[in-house]
C-alpha cells in the first residue's frame, strides 16, 4: 500500500470547542471566510407531549471537526485545469496558490469543502496538513489544540488498524466520492453518511 | 449569485449561441447555395457570420472576468489529460479561432472555396466537442443537480434553439440592411429568408419540445436520487418557481407560439415587416428565457457534502 | 527602578509608530480596516512553510489572563519583536494523568486580540466634554479626540480634585476591584481613591450567584471538589447545570472524559441538551431555569417516601433533617423532611407536584432520585449558574441538602459540591507577591467580593443588582442600615467590564448620563470606554514585563512579555504612578522585578511522599545580581532560568498518588476531631444563621431550610402571558464574559445567537436564520436565531457578554448583549439573577441583521490620527 497520511477523529469526545479551527487559523494567517478546519454540530429530534408534561423524543447531536480528507482519489486534484493541486508521496494534497488561476473549479468538485478561496489573493487555498510541522517532527497544529484530545494524524492503515475503518458520518459525504484518508471513531449519536435524519445544525454556516 | 456566477452565464450563453449560430448558417448557405447559387448564399449570411465573432469575444472575455487570475488563464490547458475544464478550455480556443479564421476568409474570399470548407467544418466540429467538454465539465460526482444527462441534453438544446433564433434574426437583420442598400435585387434573398425561417420555426419547435420533455423528467430523476438533489428541486420548486416558471413561459413564447407565427407568415410573401418583428421578439424571448435557465443552473446547484 | 525612572519609563517608553503597528498587524493578516497593502492568507504552501519556520524567533510563555474558568499555557512565536503564532503547553509529552495545560479557542486567538486593529492607540476625550461634564446626554455617541498623555491626566486629576472637594469621597464610584500592583483582575489605578480618602465600592455575588451565603452557613466555607483523579472512583457523575465544555475551558472536560471511561455513569440536569452532556452524559435532564429547586424537592420526597436517604450519616453529620436532629434552639417544625412531605403546609412536594414547576417529567424525576441515592460513591456537581437566580439561596440550600442525604460526603468517589472545577489544595504554589498597600476606607476591599457584611454599619458600596437605581435615585440599600441616600458625581471603570456586565444596561447608560465625570481605561472601546468622557488605553499583558499565577493546584506559569506597548498604551500601573505624581501624591511602591523575583523564590512544591512544602526555584548570587533584587540564594528543584524559559512548572501526577483530594474527608473520619465550621460543626441542612444573614441584607427572606418559593421572573412569571418565555445567560465559547468579544475570528466560529425550541420557533413562525426580536421588561435587543431541539420548550439563551451596541433613537441593543435584556432584581445576599429573565419574541421585520463578523471594527483613530 502506497503511503499515505491520514487523519484520524473522535467523535465521541468532541466538544465541539473550534480550538482546532482557530489553531489552524492562526497557524496559516487565514483570513475571515476561510477556515480550513471547521467544526460541525449534526443533529436532530424533536420533542413529544406525554401525559401534559413536553419531553424529548429521540433527540440525537454531535460535533464533528473535519478539514481537507487528502483523499485517495483527490477528486479536487483532477479537476485542477492548471494542475494546481498535487498529491505528496506522503499523500498529503497541497495546493500551490501561486498556480491557481482561481476558476475555483475544485471548490465545486471537493465535497468536503476543502479547497477555499482567498479574497483577498483571489486564490484558492487549502489544508496542506501543517506538513511544514510534520517535516520538523512536529504535530499538525489542529492536533496539538484538541482540549479532548479526539485528533489524531498517522499513516492510514496503522489508523485504520487501530481505530477501523469507518470514513464517513453525518454531515460527511458518502467516503465513495473520493477515497477520504480519515478515520473516525463514532459517537453513539453518530450517522451513516447518506442515512441521517438530522441536519447542520450550526448558524455560522448559514448566516 | 456574484460575479463569478454572471461571468459563467455570460460565458456559456454566448458560445454556446455562437456554434449554435455557426451550424444553423452552414446549413442555411449549404441549401441556399444549392438552389440559387455562391453569390446569393454568401450575401444571405457573409454578415451573420461576421457577427459571431464579436459574440465569441465578449463569451471569452466573460470567461476571463471569472477567474481570480486572468493572466495566468492560458496555462489553464495543462491538465487536459485529466480536467474537462482544461478540455473546454482547448477546445473553446480551437473553435474561437477557427471560427475567427474561417469569418475572417469568408469576409476577404480568401483560399477556394474548398479550403473555406475545411476551415467551416472544423470550426463547427470543434464547436460541438466545445459544447460537449462543456457539459462534461459539470459532471462532478458532489453536484448531483449537473451530474445528470439533462446538462449535456440541455446545453446541446440551448446550443441549437440559441443557433437557430439568433440566425433567424440576424438573417431578417441582413435582409432589411441589403433592402434599405438597395445593392440589387431581393427576390431572391426574401426567397431563400422565408424558406429558413420555415426551418427555423420547425427547428424552434422540436428543440423546444425536447426542452419541454427533458425539464420534468429531470426534476423527478433528480428529486429521487439524492437529498441534495431534492434540495436542488425544492429550490427551483420553491425560491425559484417565479424564475422557472418564466423561464418555461419565455420558452413557450419564443420558440412557440412566435416560432408559429413566424412559420405561418413566412409562406407567403409580403410580410417581411412581420418577420422581422417576429425573428426579432422570438430571439430575444429565447435568450432572456436560456439566461434564466443558466441562471437557475448556478443557482441552485446543491453540492454533497459540507 | 526608582520611582522616578519609572514614571519617566512610563510617560515616554511608547516605541512603536503607527507605522510599525500596521506593519506589525499585516504580518499578522490583521483586520479588514487595515487591508490597504496587505496580504492576507498565504499565497504558496512554501511561503507559508517560511513564515512557519521555528527556527527562526523564539517562542515565548505568555499570558492568557482571563476570566475564563480555566488557566491554561500559552505560547508566543515572536520573530523580530512581532508575534506570529501561538501555540500551547509542549513542555512534556501529554499523558491523562500527566496532561499538558493545553489552552482553548479564545487563548489561541489571542493574537488577534492583543494586535487588533480596533486596540486603543492613544488617550482621548469626548468631544463636548468639559470641566463639570459639557454635554453629558452625547455620552455614547460623542466623536473622540485624541489628546496626550499629559493632557489626560491632568483631566483626571483635576477633576477629581474637585469632585472630591465639592462632594466628598462618597461621590466617587470606582467600580474595579482596586490593589497595590496589578495582580490579575485588580486595578491598581483605583488605588489612587484610596490613598485620597477612599471611593464608593461595586459589590455582588456576580458570577457565583447564591452559593457562598448558604455554602458559609451550611458547610462552613467553600468547598473544594475533589481532585480529577479522584472523580474516577465516582460510579455516578451528575453535573447540575454545569457546562464545562463552554465554562471550564481547558482540560476540565476532558477529566470528566476520563472519569467516564473509568465507568463512571454522567447525567447533565441543564436546560440545555449542552455540549458537555452531548459528549459525557449517558441521560440529559431538562430542568427550566430558577425552578431546580423544586425539582430536588422532588427527588428529595422520592428518597423519603420510598426511605433511600442515607439516615445513619444524617443523623451523625447533618443537623435539621428531620425532627429529632435539630440544631439548638430551632423549631423541631421547621425539618426539611416534614417540609418535602408536606406535613404541615399540605403540599408534598411529589414529583408531579415539582413536574408542573420545573417541566421535569415525574417518572424521569422518580428515576433520577433513585438513581442519585442508590448508585454509589457519587459526585453531585452543581456549577454556579443555578444558583445565579433570584431567590438562588433556595437553590444552594435545596442542592446541598439533597446531596448530604445521599451520604456521598468525604468518601472517595463522592462529593456534594458547587464547583465543576476539580481541586484540591495546591501542589505547587508562589510566594507571596511582597506588595501592600492602603485599603479603601469607603469600601475595605474584603468586602468587594462577594459581600460585604450587612451587620457592619460603616461601609459604603453599591451591589451591582442597585447601583444603577442608585445612581439615578439617590439611595442604596445598605443591609442592616436599611436605605440610605448617596450622590455619586464621578465613575471610573478600571479593570471590569460594569456597564455591559451588570442587569440593566439601559438603566446604567442612563446613570452614566447622569454623573459629571466618567473615565474609563481599557484596550478597547468597551462598552465602558464608549460612554466616558476620559479613556486611557491600556496595555495587555502581552506588553508587560510578565508576572505569575497559580493556575490550578498542579501547576503555576510564569508569563514573560512578548511584545512593545502598542502606539501610546500604558499599563495601568504605570497609569496609576503617572496619576500619583501628578496629583502629588505618595503611593507604595516596589519595583515589578521584585514583584516576580519574590514569587518565583517563594515558590514551594509539596515533597513527594505529601509530607510538607520544598522550595522549587535554585537561585543564585548572580541571578539576584542580574535581576537586580533584593534576596537570598536558595537550593530548589529547578534553576531559576529552566523555569523562566519552560515558563511552568506541573506536578506529575499518577493514579493512587499521595496527592489526592477529597473535600471534608477528615470531617467524614471524624466528626468530632474535625467539625465543619457551622455552629453545630456539623453539616446545617437548617441553618437559622443563613436565614438572619439573608434578612440582613435588607431584601427578602428564606427560610432557614431549603423551600421552594417562585422567584422574581422566574417560572410562574412566564404564566400570565406577556412575557412567557424564561430567558437565561449562559457562558459562551465567543467570550470569557465581555472580554474577547471583538475577536473576529471568534465571531466568526461563534455567531451571538439566540437558542429557541422548534416548538416555540414554530409558534411564532420562526425559522432558523431569522433575525428575531427579543423583549423584557428590562430592554430589547435583535438577534439571529438557532432553532434548536437541544433547549426546553419555553426557555431562550443567549451567552452572556456581547459588547452593546444600542441604538439611542429605538433603544434596541443591536448586539444581543445579556444586560439588555436582564433586570436589576437585588435579592438575597445580593445575587445577580441573570437566570431567571422572563421574555417574548417575535419576528423581527425590519432589516434583518448581519453577521457579526462582517459588522465594522469600532476603530477610533485610523490614518489619519
Amino acid at each position: 500500500m502506497a503511503k499515505q497520511k491520514a487523519f484520524y477523529f473522535d467523535a465521541s469526545a468532541c466538544i465541539g470547542c473550534k480550538a482546532c479551527q482557530i489553531a489552524c487559523k492562526d497557524k496559516h494567517d487565514l483570513p475571515l471566510g476561510v477556515r480550513w478546519r471547521r467544526v460541525f454540530e449534526y443533529g436532530g429530534g424533536s420533542w413529544v407531549e406525554q401525559n401534559g408534561v413536553k419531553v424529548p423524543s429521540s433527540l440525537f447531536s454531535s460535533y464533528l471537526s473535519t478539514a481537507c480528507q487528502h483523499c485517495e482519489s483527490p477528486v479536487c486534484r483532477d479537476v485542477c485545469p492548471v494542475q494546481a493541486i498535487t498529491k505528496r508521496e506522503d499523500g498529503i494534497v497541497i495546493l500551490d496558490s501561486e498556480k491557481c488561476i482561481g476558476c475555483r473549479y475544485c471548490e465545486w468538485a471537493c465535497p468536503y469543502s476543502a479547497p477555499q478561496f482567498n479574497e483577498e489573493t483571489k486564490a484558492m487555498t487549502k489544508c496542506h496538513f501543517c506538513y511544514d510541522l510534520q517535516a520538523q517532527g512536529l504535530n499538525p497544529a489542529c492536533v496539538d489544540a484538541c482540549v479532548m484530545r479526539c485528533l489524531d494524524y498517522g499513516e492510514l492503515d496503522e489508523l485504520r488498524a487501530k481505530y477501523g475503518d469507518l470514513n464517513e458520518i453525518e454531515p460527511l459525504p458518502t467516503n465513495e466520492i473520493t477515497n477520504p484518508a480519515l478515520v473516525i471513531t463514532p459517537h453513539k449519536h453518530s450517522q451513516k453518511s447518506g442515512e441521517g435524519t438530522g441536519r447542520i445544525l450550526n448558524l455560522e454556516e448559514e448566516v | 449569485m456574484n460575479v463569478h456566477d454572471w461571468a459563467l452565464i455570460t460565458f456559456t450563453i454566448l458560445v454556446q449561441m455562437s456554434v449554435g449560430s455557426m451550424w444553423v448558417l452552414g446549413a442555411v448557405h449549404f441549401f441556399s447555395a444549392r438552389k440559387y447559387g455562391m453569390e446569393e448564399a454568401d450575401r444571405m449570411s457573409d454578415r451573420a457570420l461576421l457577427a459571431i465573432v464579436p459574440v465569441i469575444a465578449l463569451g471569452f472575455l466573460a470567461s476571463l472576468l471569472h477567474l481570480g487570475d486572468p493572466f495566468n488563464a492560458p496555462r489553464a490547458v495543462t491538465n487536459i489529460t485529466n480536467s474537462w475544464l482544461s478540455r473546454e478550455i482547448f477546445f473553446g480556443v480551437v473553435f474561437a479561432g477557427l471560427a475567427v479564421v474561417f469569418a475572417f476568409m469568408q469576409w476577404r474570399k480568401l483560399g477556394s472555396f474548398g479550403q473555406r470548407n475545411v476551415v467551416a467544418w472544423l470550426s463547427a466540429l470543434a464547436g460541438l466537442v466545445l459544447v460537449l467538454s462543456m457539459s462534461m465539465v459539470y459532471m462532478l460526482p458532489s453536484q448531483p443537480a449537473w451530474n445528470s444527462w439533462n446538462t449535456p441534453i440541455s446545453f446541446f438544446t440551448t446550443t441549437f434553439l440559441l443557433g437557430v433564433m439568433a440566425m433567424g434574426a440576424a438573417l431578417v437583420a441582413n435582409f432589411v440592411y441589403e433592402k434599405r442598400k438597395n445593392t440589387g435585387k431581393t427576390t431572391n434573398q426574401l426567397e431563400i429568408l422565408r424558406a429558413t425561417l420555415r426551418w427555423i420555426s420547425i427547428a424552434a419547435i422540436v428543440l423546444l419540445g425536447i426542452h419541454l420533455i427533458a425539464l420534468p423528467l429531470y426534476m423527478v430523476t433528480l428529486a429521487a436520487g439524492s437529498k441534495a438533489g431534492l434540495a436542488t428541486v425544492q429550490l427551483l420548486a420553491g425560491s425559484f418557481g417565479w424564475y422557472l416558471g418564466l423561464r418555461v413561459a419565455f420558452l413557450v413564447i419564443g420558440a412557440g407560439v412566435f416560432a408559429m407565427f413566424l412559420y405561418r407568415y413566412a409562406l407567403s410573401a409580403g410580410e417581411e415587416k412581420t418577420l422581422s418583428t417576429l425573428a426579432y421578439a422570438a430571439f430575444v424571448m429565447v435568450l432572456a428565457a436560456e439566461v434564466l435557465g443558466r441562471f437557475m443552473f448556478y443557482a441552485a446547484h446543491v453540492r454533497i457534502g459540507i | 527602578m526608582n520611582k522616578e525612572n519609572m514614571i519617566q519609563k512610563a510617560l515616554t517608553d511608547t516605541v512603536l509608530t503607527r507605522r510599525s503597528f500596521l506593519k506589525w498587524s499585516a504580518a499578522l493578516g490583521g483586520t479588514a480596516a487595515l487591508a490597504g497593502g496587505m496580504n492576507l492568507g498565504l499565497k504558496t504552501v512554501e511561503a507559508a512553510a517560511q513564515t512557519a519556520a521555528e527556527t527562526d524567533g523564539k517562542w515565548v510563555t505568555v499570558a492568557c489572563w482571563h476570566n475564563c474558568g480555566g488557566r491554561c499555557l500559552l505560547k508566543a512565536h515572536v520573530v523580530d519583536g512581532v508575534v506570529t503564532r501561538v501555540k500551547s503547553d509542549d513542555t512534556h509529552p501529554d499523558s491523562p494523568n500527566f496532561p499538558v495545560q493545553r489552552a482553548c479557542v479564545r487563548g489561541r486567538s489571542q493574537r488577534m486580540q492583543v494586535f487588533g486593529a480596533d486596540r486603543l492607540k492613544y488617550p482621548m476625550k469626548r468631544k463636548n466634554w468639559a470641566p463639570g461634564g459639557g454635554k453629558k446626554e452625547l455620552r455614547g455617541k460623542d466623536e473622540w479626540v485624541r489628546i496626550s498623555w499629559d493632557e489626560a491626566l491632568d483631566i483626571f486629576a483635576t477633576e477629581t480634585k474637585r469632585i472630591l472637594d465639592e462632594h466628598g469621597n462618597k461621590s466617587i464610584y470606582a467600580t474595579s476591584y482596586g490593589d497595590a500592583f496589578g495582580a490579575l483582575y485588580y486595578d491598581p489605578i483605583s488605588r489612587i481613591f484610596s490613598v485620597l480618602g477612599g471611593n464608593v465600592g461595586a459589590w455582588g455575588t456576580v458570577s457565583w450567584g447564591a452559593w457562598p451565603a448558604p455554602s458559609i452557613h451550611m458547610m462552613g466555607g467553600f468547598p473544594s471538589t475533589n481532585d480529577r483523579l479522584d472523580l474516577q472512583n465516582s460510579k455516578l457523575i451528575v453535573l447540575w447545570g454545569a457546562n464545562p465544555a463552554w465554562s471550564r475551558q481547558g482540560n476540565t472536560t476532558s477529566f470528566y472524559m476520563e472519569a467516564k471511561r473509568a465507568g463512571a455513569r454522567i447525567i447533565c440536569v441543564d436546560p440545555m441538551y449542552s455540549a458537555t452532556a452531548k459528549t459525557l452524559a449517558d441521560e440529559w435532564i431538562p430542568c427550566r431555569p430558577g425552578t431546580d429547586t423544586a425539582l430536588l424537592l422532588a427527588i428529595a420526597y422520592h428518597m423519603i417516601e420510598n426511605n433511600l436517604q442515607d439516615q445513619t450519616f444524617l443523623d451523625t453529620y447533618a443537623v435539621g433533617f428531620d425532627r429529632d436532629h435539630m440544631p439548638e434552639g430551632a423549631d423541631p417544625k421547621e425539618n426539611f423532611k416534614d417540609y418535602v412531605l408536606g406535613k404541615y403546609d399540605g403540599t408534598p412536594k411529589t414529583p408531579e407536584w415539582a413536574s408542573e414547576i420545573c417541566g421535569t417529567h415525574p417518572s424521569v424525576i422518580r428515576s433520577l432520585s433513585q438513581q442519585m441515592a442508590t448508585t454509589k460513591p457519587a459526585a453531585f456537581i452543581s456549577s454556579y449558574a443555578p444558583a445565579r437566580t433570584n431567590r438562588g439561596e433556595q437553590y444552594a440550600q435545596a442542592f446541598f441538602t439533597v446531596g448530604w442525604m445521599t451520604g456521598n460526603v468525604g468518601i472517595p468517589g463522592g462529593v456534594v459540591t458547587w464547583d465543576p472545577l476539580p481541586g484540591g489544595p495546591p501542589l505547587v504554589k508562589l510566594g507571596p507577591r511582597g506588595t501592600s498597600y492602603k485599603d479603601n476606607p469607603v469600601f475595605p476591599s474584603k468586602y468587594l467580593f462577594p459581600f460585604p457584611d450587612p451587620a457592619d454599619e460603616t461601609w459604603t458600596g453599591l451591589n451591582w443588582s442597585e447601583q444603577w437605581d442608585a445612581i439615578l435615585n439617590g439611595e442604596y440599600t445598605a443591609g442592616v442600615r436599611g436605605k440610605q441616600p448617596i450622590d455619586i458625581r464621578m465613575i471610573y471603570h478600571g479593570h471590569s467590564a460594569m456597564l455591559n456586565q451588570s442587569p440593566s444596561l439601559n438603566k446604567g447608560i442612563e446613570a452614566h448620563r447622569k454623573v459629571e465625570f466618567v473615565v474609563s481605561a481599557s484596550q478597547f472601546l468597551t462598552t465602558n470606554s464608549k460612554y466616558a468622557d476620559l479613556v486611557f488605553p491600556v496595555t495587555t499583558y502581552w506588553e508587560r514585563v510578565g508576572d505569575l499565577i497559580s493556575a490550578n493546584r498542579e501547576s503555576i506559569f510564569w508569563w514573560q512579555q512578548a511584545s512593545q506597548p502598542l502606539f501610546e498604551a500604558k499599563s495601568d500601573l504605570e497609569i496609576s504612578l503617572a496619576l500619583a505624581e501628578k496629583m502629588g501624591i505618595d503611593i507604595e511602591m516596589i519595583p515589578f522585578e521584585q514583584v516576580i523575583f519574590n514569587q518565583v523564590a517563594g515558590a514551594e512544591v509539596i515533597k513527594p511522599d505529601g509530607s510538607g512544602f520544598e522550595k522549587l526555584v535554585t537561585i543564585t548570587a548572580d541571578d539576584i545580581k542580574e535581576w537586580g533584587v533584593e534576596g537570598e540564594p536558595q537550593k530548589g528543584r529547578i534553576s531559576l532560568k529552566e523555569f523562566q524559559e519552560k515558563g511552568v512548572y506541573q506536578v506529575e501526577r499518577k493514579p493512587g498518588d499521595r496527592f489526592t483530594h477529597i473535600q471534608l474527608k477528615a470531617f467524614r473520619d471524624d466528626p468530632v476531631a474535625n467539625p465543619v465550621g457551622t455552629p453545630s460543626g456539623k453539616l446545617q441542612i437548617h441553618s437559622a444563621n443563613l436565614a438572619g444573614h439573608i434578612a440582613a441584607f435588607g431584601w427578602d427572606k428564606i427560610a432557614p431550610i431549603a423551600k421552594y418559593e417562585p422567584p422574581v421572573e422566574g417560572y410562574e412569571g412566564t404564566l400570565d402571558g406577556e412575557y412567557p418565555l424564561q430567558l437565561w445567560t449562559p457562558h459562551y465559547l465567543r467570550r470569557s464574559h465581555s472580554v474577547f468579544d471583538n475577536v473576529t475570528w471568534l465571531r466568526e466560529a461563534f455567531p451571538q445567537e439566540v437558542w429557541m425550541n422548534p416548538i416555540d420557533a414554530e409558534a411564532r413562525g420562526i425559522e432558523q436564520g431569522d433575525t428575531i426580536k427579543i423583549t423584557t421588561k428590562h430592554g430589547t435587543a435583535l438577534r439571529h436565531v438557532k432553532v434548536d431541539a437541544g433547549i426546553m420548550p419555553g426557555t431562550i439563551a443567549t451567552g452572556e457578554g456581547a459588547w452593546a451596541d444600542r441604538d439611542d433613537d429605538t433603544g434596541i441593543d443591536m448586539a444581543g448583549a445579556t444586560n439588555s435584556l436582564c433586570g436589576p432584581v437585588p435579592t438575597g445576599q445580593g445575587v445577580q439573577g441573570w437566570n431567571t429573565t422572563n421574555a417574548q419574541v417575535e419576528k423581527w421585520t425590519g432589516k434583518p441583521i448581519g453577521a457579526d463578523y462582517k459588522q465594522p471594527q469600532r476603530i477610533i483613530f485610523g490614518e489619519e490620527a
